[in-house]
């Protein structure tokens, strides 16, 4: 064979023109270079790059295979060296999107199909029992009751408004699951979030705490929700994590409700909760739909509580003010996360 | 012998196979193939004597075959065991 294939790594940063030789074979494919890609695996025949794929905090994104080479088993060397690469690299559990027609070359390659928006997108995982597993882990809490109540909290801190949410939820059902995000993208580190709820709901009966996962409100299934400033909330981007959770979550767990909070001020949230009606109690699919009650923000003074007030106010160092917000649980651990951050400032305003 | 870190051996290319192991309470292994209606119970066996014969008790062992020789089995799921083991000791003239 006249050819001398090589597979090695291109980070699109330092190595500026090789990118931009990765840009016009993306092009070609009609795809655009992402900002957040880490590294490219490419494939050389001599010099010049004939196939392409892009990794992004366990994400492989931006999949493209000259035309001329198509057809051969040029993707699953590609994606062989992907995975051989994120795992070296700490990340062994990888997601990708695609259109759901290539979904089958993908999976010649090793993914797997999660679930799919018909016509839009679909979401893959490098492993036959990502999802499975997962599913199988959650049965273990599943508990007995008609209604069976759900609430996912990112609780950037753990507010009032929170605690009222949860309260008014086991009102209303017979078990609730309380998950909290655990995508590590928030002021406040995720184990330091899930404290603050466990110990916000500490002694509350019928409530069972959950740690999150990748399959909920991560930046593999929910990329737009951690990058808030992109004004523009595609349908697909709340659509496959809301599907996840009505195909997978919900049954394992037998899941009947999920409560929301209303969002006055997040745009993002706010599609979140509008879409959360159609994906997850509209749309006609196999898995059953799930209830969607949307309850109103509790006010303190006239004003819907807000995480994201807490936070301005953290910003200020401003704990009287926060009392007003958060439960004594949650100001405590702010109080220890953020005293030697004080301590810092009092002393350079000392000095 | 148990799987202490995550690894991985072999391809997904025509006649090879892709072996990963992962940490895991008990013993789970999960098999996919391309020929699983006419080769998936031979699989298994070799996958199940390989693990036996290397003492392995612990781990999550995910293989995805395509259409690999028992030979070639054998070697990925030793390698991808021995990577994820982290095992010194081990006794060469057993396997």
């Amino acid at each position: 064979m006249n050819e001398e294939l090589n597979i090695e790594t291109l980070n699109p940063r330092e190595d500026k023109r090789g990118a931009a030789e990765v840009n016009r074979l993306l092009r070609a494919s009609g795809l655009e270079m992402e900002a957040d890609i880490q590294v490219f695996v490419v494939a050389r025949d001599r010099k010049k790059i004939v196939g392409c794929a892009g990794l992004a905090d366990g994400v492989v994104k931006c999949v493209a295979i000259a035309k001329e080479r198509r057809g051969s088993s040029l993707a699953v060397k590609l994606m062989d060296e992907v995975q051989r690469l994120a795992m070296k690299r700490g990340q062994s559990h990888l997601f990708l999107y695609t259109k759901p027609d290539r979904a089958p070359l993908f999976e010649g390659c090793g993914f797997h199909q999660i679930v799919e928006v018909p016509g839009h997108a679909c979401l893959m995982e490098n492993t036959p029992v990502g999802i499975r597993d997962y599913c199988e882990s959650l049965r273990a809490f599943r508990q007995q009751g008609q209604r069976i109540g759900c609430v996912v909290l990112n609780a950037n801190p753990f507010t009032l408004g929170h605690l009222d949410l949860v309260r008014r939820a086991l009102r209303e059902c017979d078990w609730l699951h309380v998950f909290v995000v655990a995508e590590d993208a928030s002021t406040i580190r995720y184990a330091d979030r899930l404290d603050m709820v466990r110990a916000g709901l500490a002694g509350m009966d019928r409530l069972t705490v959950h740690g999150g996962s990748k399959y909920l409100i991560s930046k593999a299934t929910f990329p737009s929700y951690f990058i808030k400033d992109s004004h523009e909330v595609e349908t697909c981007g709340t659509a496959i994590d809301l599907l996840i959770f009505r195909r997978y979550i919900a049954p394992a767990l037998g899941i009947t409700h999920r409560f929301v909070g209303s969002e006055p001020f997040c745009l993002v949230t706010r599609k979140y909760n509008e879409d959360m009606f159609e994906w997850l109690e509209s749309a006609s699919m196999e898995a059953a739909p799930i209830h969607v009650v949307e309850i109103p923000r509790l006010e303190v003074e006239g004003r819907a509580v807000s995480a994201s007030e807490v936070r301005r106010l953290l910003a200020k160092d401003d704990f009287a003010a926060m009392t007003a917000l958060t439960p004594a649980t949650t100001l405590s651990r702010l109080r220890a996360i953020y005293a030697f951050r004080t301590l810092l400032q009092a002393g350079h305003r000392a000095a | 012998m148990k799987i202490t870190k995550e690894a991985m051996c072999g391809t997904l290319e025509s006649n090879d196979l892709l072996v990963k192991v992962l940490p895991f309470g008990g013993l789970q292994v999960s098999i996919y193939s391309e020929v699983m209606r006419q080769f998936g119970a031979r699989i298994r066996e070799v996958v199940g004597e390989t693990l036996k014969q290397m003492g392995v008790t612990q781990g999550k062992i995910v293989v995805e075959d395509k259409g690999a020789l028992d030979c070639a089995i054998r070697a990925r799921v030793e390698a991808a065991v021995l990577r994820g083991a982290e095992c010194e000791d081990l006794d060469w003239r057993a396997l």
